[in-house]
């Protein structure tokens, strides 16, 4: 999976041909139709992997967090962007490739978009005069901005971008007659 | 679109040509939110733009490269339709919430686009993908242009211009995918407010949306 990670992202999704993920893989082609059956299943495999991985950062990074739900926003998105610049391959894959190199693994990206707007509906406070699509637009907003990122190349430097995002996250929360964050 | 009048008609070539090129690219945005991509053949754009696969063929060489040439078609009109929503600078929120106005109701007014433009076009492969990320990319210095300085501290507040539009793309991609394109102009505050926030503060931001 890693492998097919890398390849991805190198090359993209098209181009990468089982034999190249077999060859960076170091395993025989019998060791990955054991596993898996074809290349969209690793694909997905990685995917699926990389998405669980990344919520579970999140997760434990916001509920580490002390102070209140900015504190809570501020370390679930520090998790986050850390994780994209750990592996920019793998980022590349989910954040890019994912998004048009199966019907499948559109669908799976749209899955897990749904993950994570959930998650930041969780710490984000309970404001009544904040619209429901507040959250949505928000995750799309840090999407987009990790997008670019990728395709510049920068994925590595991710987390310099914090402070923007997270004033662009806070932000529409701020002066809503607040009340309380995911612990409260 | 309508199709032309069989037989002699006494239209020009060049004519026929642009009405059938037209009707190509219009089919295949109905095509593909009646159908999907891959249901999408050739075979039945040229049935449902009442144009021969001959004739499809001299438009275009194959049906993704109709398939791009409808996406640009489509991201054209928007951008047009929403740009001149806006076309008087003097006042940027005013703009902005008229550019947003235009975009809600051409999307909610061709669900056929809008579903090519957010949703279905996205899996049409990497060729498509890139169009749909430069079409977004393409509303960001329409959105800097005159805006206040965000309230940031960060070293590139044009990540801000960035994210705003990348938001909106992806909430009405989203709604789009959820069914709700012919009643999207009911998100137009909720998006204004989204979109106004980091540059007026939420407080300016809710006053203009409650004179709207």
């Amino acid at each position: 999976m890693d492998a097919l990670a890398e390849l991805s992202s190198e090359q993209g999704y098209e181009a990468t041909k089982i034999s190249d993920i077999v060859r960076r893989a170091a395993v025989a082609r019998k060791t990955l139709y054991d596993n898996f059956s074809g290349k969209e299943e690793v694909f997905l495999g990685a995917f699926d992997a990389a998405v669980e991985e990344a919520v579970r950062r999140v997760e434990r990074a916001c509920a580490a967090a002390e102070g209140g739900w900015e504190e809570q926003v501020d370390a679930g998105l520090a998790a986050f962007l850390g994780y994209v610049a750990e592996d920019p391959a793998l980022a590349r894959m989910c954040l890019i490739e994912a998004l048009s190199a199966t019907p499948e693994t559109t669908r799976r990206h749209e899955d897990a978009h749904q993950l994570f707007v959930e998650l930041a509906e969780r710490v984000f406070p309970k404001a009544p005069r904040v619209p429901p699509t507040t959250a949505e637009a928000v995750v799309g907003g840090v999407e987009r901005i990790v997008y670019r990122e990728i395709c510049e190349d920068k994925a590595g430097q991710a987390e310099d971008l914090l402070p923007e995002l997270s004033e662009f996250m806070r932000g529409p929360y701020l002066h809503s007659g607040a009340h309380g964050g995911a612990n409260n | 679109m309508k199709s032309l009048p069989r037989g002699r008609h006494g239209l020009s070539r060049e004519f026929v040509a642009q009405n059938q090129r037209e009707r190509l690219l219009s089919s295949i945005a109905e095509c593909l939110h009646e159908r999907g991509y891959e249901r999408s053949t050739v075979s039945a754009i040229s049935r449902h733009a009442r144009v021969s696969k001959s004739d499809f063929y001299r438009h275009f060489e194959s049906k993704d490269v109709c398939f791009a040439a409808a996406y640009d078609d489509s991201a054209e009109r928007l951008r047009t339709e929403a740009l001149a929503a806006c076309a008087d600078r003097r006042d940027w929120s005013g703009g902005v919430c008229a550019a947003l106005a235009a975009i809600l109701a051409f999307l909610a007014r061709e669900p056929a686009r809008a579903n090519l433009l957010l949703v279905e076009g996205l899996r049409a492969g990497p060729d498509i993908y890139d169009r749909f990320q430069a079409t977004v990319q393409s509303f960001v210095p329409e959105l800097a242009d005159g805006a206040p300085a965000p309230a940031s501290s960060g070293r590139s507040p044009e990540a801000i211009d960035e994210a705003v539009v990348g938001g909106v793309a992806s909430l009405l991609g989203r709604r789009v995918l959820a069914g709700e394109t012919e009643q999207l102009e009911r998100f137009f505050p909720d998006i204004v407010e989204f979109v106004l926030t980091p540059y007026v503060g939420t407080e300016e931001a809710r006053r203009i949306v409650s004179t709207r």
